[in-house]
């Protein structure tokens, strides 16, 4: 066990930066992601019904909140020695320009198994009316070398 | 592929893309090897504003355990539309993601030639929506796992 691991305590909470959500932020991560879907471009196709559910607007991507929620937990995780191994997230609501998010995890577990150390994490994202939008668990491994487990990767 | 020939409009070959009742459950997609280059890296890097070193400054990545840059594990955010073509119906308009889980290995790095297995792996009706679970793992050019990922979507009819 590492003593990083060791410190760690179930509950403990982290606090992901706020990230502020514009047209130009999703048009940005269209160029990153190279996700030109126009559910995040084009207001009057957005104008339509999908089924029963009706947007009005374009919406920013999923996907932000995955790469925002990852975001939180590398740079806690770097800092410790631990390696970011697994995020599962389910979109709990729409996200649209305007609105600030911020995600948040809880230590929810502590595992330690026949070759190395496992921390399972709680997963939100909400926004600035503190609405949960997204939803989610991680998996983070605390190696016993990460030097030698970097470098047999 | 090169970023300036991917085609950035999604309703252009929409009609070669299958339908939800088109899709075959472990039926393979078709995917393209790409070239993940630093500048792909950086533009990812600055859209969700992870500046992590590790990512950006190649002198403190070579000095971390890391021996070098790496991306950030969510980098197959990019993978998953460049290593597919025009076609693959993950890009018809309207395919709203539902939910996605992803398992990270090796960490991906500049100058990686990414290769991806893919298929739609289950597709069922669920509260009158139609949805498709896709299946992929993407590998370097040492036939190493960098991640594997599922995922639900929501059909367009």
């Amino acid at each position: 066990m590492t003593a990083a691991f060791d410190d760690i305590q179930v509950d403990q909470r982290i606090e992901g930066s706020k990230f502020a959500v514009t047209r130009e932020t999703i048009r940005a991560f269209c160029d990153a992601s190279l996700d030109y879907n126009p559910l995040h471009l084009d207001d009057k196709y957005m104008e339509d019904s999908f089924g029963k559910t009706r947007f009005g607007g374009v919406i920013m991507h999923g996907m932000t909140n995955f790469g925002l929620i990852t975001r939180m937990l590398t740079d806690w995780l770097y800092a410790r020695g631990g390696i970011h191994r697994r995020l599962e997230t389910r979109w709990r609501a729409p996200v649209r320009p305007g609105d600030i998010i911020q995600p948040l995890a809880r230590v929810a577990h502590k595992k330690i198994t026949r070759l190395s150390c496992w921390l399972l994490l709680e997963i939100e994202v909400r926004n600035q009316e503190r609405v949960v939008i997204a939803t989610g668990e991680a998996m983070a491994e605390f190696p016993h070398d990460l030097a030698r487990a970097v470098g047999e990767q | 592929m090169s970023e300036a020939r991917f085609e950035t409009d999604f309703w252009k070959d929409a009609k070669l893309r299958k339908s939800w009742d088109e899709l075959v459950p472990g039926e393979p997609r078709r995917t393209l090897p790409y070239v993940l280059t630093l500048e792909a890296i950086r533009k990812y890097c600055y859209a969700v504003g992870d500046l992590h070193p590790l990512y950006l400054d190649a002198d403190y990545a070579e000095k971390s355990p890391y021996g070098g840059l790496i991306a950030p594990p969510s980098i197959h955010i990019l993978l998953m539309f460049a290593c597919t073509p025009t076609d693959d119906w993950m890009r018809s308009p309207g395919t709203i993601n539902a939910g996605q889980s992803w398992s990270y290995h090796v960490p991906a790095r500049p100058g990686d030639t990414v290769t991806l297995q893919a298929r739609c792996l289950d597709k069922f009706i669920r509260k009158d929506r139609l949805f498709a679970v896709h299946d992929n793992v993407f590998l370097n050019q040492h036939a190493k796992v960098i991640c594997s990922g599922r995922g639900h979507t929501i059909r367009p009819l």
